[in-house]
């Protein structure tokens, strides 16, 4: 990968807010609150100067495009692209977040909440910088879904306290989340149809509208941009995001997030607009926003949710204007959003400091709030009347160019320009409301007042606000530049187009919208019908959830039985096919072919008669005693098959699992040992009969299961085995094939299989001695132990059960057949390539050893003659030896765990080949292993809690 | 001779699935030992020769199938790590909730 330094600035620009707000979360607390103001609002100025920079290059050149190789397996690329679309998006998350957190710096009293709530909100800065530089579909949804992540964090950012805020935040997470789903499908659709997943490629591809996967993939598309917009009838969840601290709900859920699903359409029109399905989905769903949005915002008495819902509407209309086909509609969205966001900003900025100041936000309890709160009057009035497209204020533009382009695309008595007239009327109502009933007008509740807000609050909405009213005069110098490269028509902008349809329109609307608010008194007494909406179905379906999951918790009783009973029901089903398919019109073989065929039935009658006394002993011991007796015969019938090294591993195994088992049990006190029995014998006959039939049932299927793989198998053919006994010695050099599969051929096997045994076995030493466990693994602290600490008491004999064999013969032998089982282990191993035995066999011999000096001598005793034994560290030697036997082949250009072919043949008919290292690995991990659970079951300490 | 093991190999399962199903967690373990030794009997019926030998290269005689063993070999030693496992776990269990009945061990914290 070749970092272009001159490149990596979009980079490290999109990813500075990241940057602020790991800062401000790791050292935010410290900084004192001046320098919070100067780094975020100076970041944010930074960035939007850094932006302003590129607009000559973006508008000469059109986007300016940097590339890096990200995951080169999966053909992902890091793309940051930047075109007049996403310029004008940065300029303004940029501009709008500059202003906010000059804003938010004084909106919190509390320190702390404050510096978390500016930490979110950059992060989220970061998301949405990163949503509109990404030049890649992969890297834009995941910026889009962490802007629904920090959108949720900051709408229940009183989640604390406010029950509304957990809701609000839930709500929106689901269903923008949700939303995100569909997107991801739909993206990951349009990147298949267009063979890439970069923006550059996508949008130049012509041939998409036609693909056979364009009505999925542009369906799904909308129901993300939808969401995320707070499109009908996803708009139920924008108004409960008014949970958040105002400052958010400006930023997030008015000037910028909720766009983000307008920008996802204007940054795919060139490739899938304008199309049939494109303008009636569109169309259909913004207009249809845009009125119910408009008609219920006037019911709203609180602020902020009357702000919330005429969000709602003008993204309707947003929405609407992209839905028009041939771009007709681009300069007028592009004017409306930056429009909106000045506006609906500044006002958002207001709602929060009138909160601040009154401490409510119920219309009805404010008013008169001129006389206390002049500064914040005007900016309201002023934004309120851009809102409702009064001349010369931004606003107004906003409203005209978007009835000029309804207008230019349909008849002036269509359908859509009457949705939007009557939208636009309703919009001045709001704003009238906004005006007369929030600042002028006499003071309705005089106990209301609280705090005025600090004056440096006001700089930020001070700052829109004066965007507001300039920028409608200053269209030619500021607003065409912005959106000239963003639209790819020419056009033209101007505050006035002399006496056309648009402003009669317009002037009709705002007559309209006067008279409607002055008969308020009139419709505000009338409870309006419910509209629309699919709270109802988010409702219904959040509900519905929590019954499911009710009704799957109450099949979870806790009881291991049940589970296994359901588990093996499943295993049998899932046999069921296999067993019918594979049973049917064969015979089976039932010949005993000789006398070796004959003591193998009986022993597979004693193993499973010794399997029923088990069941049937009453005691655990006798019941243990019995399992061995299982293991023994099953060793012997492995060795009549004949496989003399199975079965001598099953003999040592059979040993250590039975020493095993009855030291467990020793170490579970009687009390709990005879409660356990006695339930066991009170078993109802009922539920025994049912756990026989289970095991029937299993044991059938396992059984016919089992037959199936036998009678359909080719005999005496096996590529594979023939291939082994063929290849051994000359390959491997050794001339016992089962080592040399379990060595060489499928030493991958071996290796997992001794990790796995190793770690399993430290595992078991975990579990039993906790707190000492370090020590047992290093060897260290023993010497510590028998001069002082907690176990200086400790007798040398200690209490505990397995020292009772201890007497002078019994010392003796144990002392004497440690030594001898290390012989018999090395020469198991040494001449395991040409006879019965390997590493598994002398691990275990020397594991068992071991086990008898703790049987004999007791835990310290033993642990105190057998201080140099570290079977962790054993556990470890060998698998690094196993492992360095794997990758030697490496060092000579060949694959893991390839054959390196050493053979030497030395005196005595030893054999060195290179299997031998891959055999000590096996050996000291086996012998390692083993050992650690033998210290462990011997390990006197009781765990008392965990 | 495997079919006969592949029967077997079912009555020992059933077996096991029965002593698993027991409330006694020590039974329980037991009945997964059990199961291990089943499921190694159905490597050895699963076998594609008749063995008359040990598969050792210049033994004469049809060799017994080397691949099962193998598989054998790792299945025992791990099996036993499992089994050792499981009967620490159920040590541990035992002091943490006063019990080895499992329908009294139904939380993951008292």
């Amino acid at each position: 990968m070749i970092w272009d330094w001159s490149a990596m600035e979009f980079v490290l620009a999109a990813s500075a807010p990241f940057g602020i707000a790991l800062l401000l979360s790791a050292v935010g607390s410290r900084l004192p609150r001046r320098w919070h103001t100067l780094l975020t609002a100076g970041a944010s100025a930074g960035l939007f100067g850094w932006l302003l920079g590129y607009l000559p290059i973006v508008t000469q050149q059109g986007a300016v495009e940097t590339s890096y190789e990200w995951v080169s397996a999966l053909g992902l690329r890091l793309t940051l692209y930047l075109d007049g679309l996403a310029l004008l998006f940065g300029l303004l998350i940029t501009g709008v977040g500059g202003v906010v957190a000059l804003y938010t710096s004084s909106y919190f009293e509390s320190e702390a909440e404050a510096n978390r709530f500016t930490a979110l909100l950059f992060a989220f800065m970061g998301a949405m910088l990163w949503l509109v530089l990404s030049g890649n579909l992969i890297t834009l949804f995941i910026a889009w879904e962490l802007t629904s992540i920090t959108s949720y964090l900051l709408i229940g950012f009183k989640g604390d306290k406010e029950a509304a805020a957990r809701t609000g935040a839930m709500q929106a997470l689901v269903i923008t989340g949700g939303g995100g789903l569909a997107l991801l499908v739909g993206l990951a659709l349009l990147g298949t149809a267009a063979g890439t997943f970069e923006m550059s490629g996508i949008l130049g591809n012509t041939a998409l509208r036609d693909h056979p996967h364009y009505t999925a993939l542009a369906i799904l598309i909308f129901v993300g941009c939808f969401t995320k917009s707070a499109q009908f009838p996803f708009q139920f969840w924008l108004p409960g995001a008014m949970a958040a601290p105002s400052p958010a709900s400006a930023y997030l859920h008015s000037a910028t997030m909720v766009k983000a699903g307008i920008y996802l359409l204007a940054r795919l029109y060139p490739a899938l607009g304008s199309t049939e399905l494109w303008t009636s989905a569109l169309l259909g769903i913004g207009l249809t926003t845009m009125l119910v949005g408009a008609v219920i915002a006037l019911g709203k008495r609180d602020l902020k949710g009357l702000l919330a819902y005429s969000t709602v509407s003008q993204l309707g209309a947003l929405v609407a204007l992209l839905g028009l086909p041939d771009s007709a509609g681009l300069k007028a969205a592009f004017v409306g959003i930056l429009a909106h966001g000045l506006y609906k900003a500044a006002l958002f900025l207001t709602a929060g400091a009138v909160d601040h100041a009154t401490g409510t936000r119920i219309i009805d309890r404010l008013g008169g709030l001129a006389k206390t709160l002049p500064g914040w009057t005007a900016v309201a009035v002023v934004s309120a009347l851009s809102m409702a497209g009064i001349p010369p204020l931004f606003g107004f533009v906003g409203k005209e160019v978007l009835l000029d382009a309804v207008i230019g695309s349909y008849e002036v008595a269509s359908l859509p320009l009457v949705i939007v007239g009557v939208s636009a009327a309703l919009t001045v109502t709001a704003a009238l409301i906004l005006i007369f009933d929030v600042f002028l007008g006499a003071p309705r509740d005089s106990h209301a007042h609280g705090h005025p807000p600090g004056a440096a609050m006001l700089i930020g909405p001070a700052l829109l606000t004066v965007g507001t009213l300039a920028l409608g005069l200053l269209l030619e110098p500021l607003i065409v530049p912005i959106i000239t490269p963003a639209v790819p028509k020419a056009f033209v902008l101007h505050l006035f187009h002399g006496i056309t349809p648009p402003l009669i329109v317009s002037i009709i609307a705002v007559v309209a919208g006067a008279a409607v608010f002055a008969l308020r008194r009139s419709w505000l007494a009338i409870r309006p019908p419910a509209l629309p909406s699919g709270a109802g179905v988010y409702e219904r379906a959040v509900a519905g959830a929590s019954w499911i999951g009710d009704r799957l918790l109450s099949t979870q009783n806790g009881k291991l039985r049940v589970y296994l009973t359901v588990i093996l029901g499943a295993v049998a089903l899932l046999m069921l096919p296999a067993i019918l398919a594979y049973n049917g019109q064969r015979s089976v073989d039932f010949t005993l072919r000789n006398t070796g065929d004959v003591l193998k039935l009986i022993l597979l009658f004693v193993s499973v008669g010794a399997t029923v006394a088990a069941i049937r002993a009453q005691r655990r011991f006798v019941a243990a005693l019995f399992l061995g007796v299982m293991g023994y015969s099953m060793g012997v019938v492995f060795l009549l098959e004949p496989a003399p090294d199975v079965a001598l591993v099953q003999f040592l195994v059979e040993t250590l699992s039975t020493i095993l088992i009855i030291v467990m049990i020793s170490r579970i006190s009687l009390t709990l040992r005879d409660r356990a029995t006695r339930i066991e014998s009170r078993q109802k006959p009922l539920s025994r009969l049912r756990d026989i039939a289970i095991a029937g049932i299993m044991g059938l299927m396992v059984g016919l299961f089992a037959l199936g793989a036998v009678i359909n198998r080719p005999v005496r053919e096996s590529n594979v085995s023939d291939w082994y006994i063929a290849n051994a010695k000359s390959q491997i050099g050794i001339t016992d094939v089962v080592g040399s599969v379990v060595t060489d051929f499928r030493g991958m096997d071996t290796l997992f299989e001794i990790t796995v045994f190793g770690f399993a076995a430290l595992s078991v030493l975990t579990l039993l001695t906790l707190p000492q466990s370090r020590e047992l693994l290093t060897g260290k602290g023993r010497a510590r132990r028998h001069t002082d600490g907690p176990y200086a008491h400790v007798p040398e004999e200690d209490t505990y059960g397995i020292a009772s064999f201890s007497t002078p013969l019994t010392r003796m032998a144990a002392t004497v057949v440690l030594p001898f089982a290390v012989i018999i282990a090395l020469v198991h191993l040494l001449y395991g390539g040409d006879a019965p035995g390997d590493g598994f066999t002398a691990g275990v011999v020397s594991g068992l050893a071991v086990a008898l000096w703790y049987v004999v001598f007791g835990y310290y005793e033993a642990k105190r003659r057998l201080h140099r034994l570290r079977p962790g560290a054993l556990i470890g030697v060998g698998i690094g030896l196993a492992l360095i036997n794997a990758a030697l082949p490496l060092a000579f250009g060949r694959p893991f765990l390839a054959h390196t072919g050493l053979d030497i043949d030395l005196p005595a008919g030893l054999h060195v080949s290179s299997t031998l290292l891959f055999e000590m690995g096996i050996f000291l991990a086996v012998f390692g292993g083993s050992s650690v659970v033998i210290e462990a079951i011997a390990h006197p300490k009781e765990v008392e809690t965990l | 001779m495997n079919a006969i093991f592949a029967i077997v190999t079912g009555i020992l399962f059933g077996l096991g699935v029965y002593l698993l199903l027991r409330r006694d967690l020590v039974k329980t373990a037991m009945g997964y030992y059990v199961l291990f030794t089943a499921i190694n009997l159905f490597f050895l019926a699963v076998g594609v020769f008749n063995g008359e030998v040990a598969p050792y290269v210049g033994e004469q005689g049809q060799p017994s199938d080397p691949l099962v063993q193998a598989l054998l070999l790792t299945a025992i030693v791990i099996s036993f790590g499992t089994y050792a496992l499981l009967l620490g776990m159920i040590n541990v269990a035992s002091r943490r909730f006063g019990t080895i009945d499992s329908d009294d061990v139904d939380h993951l914290r008292r």
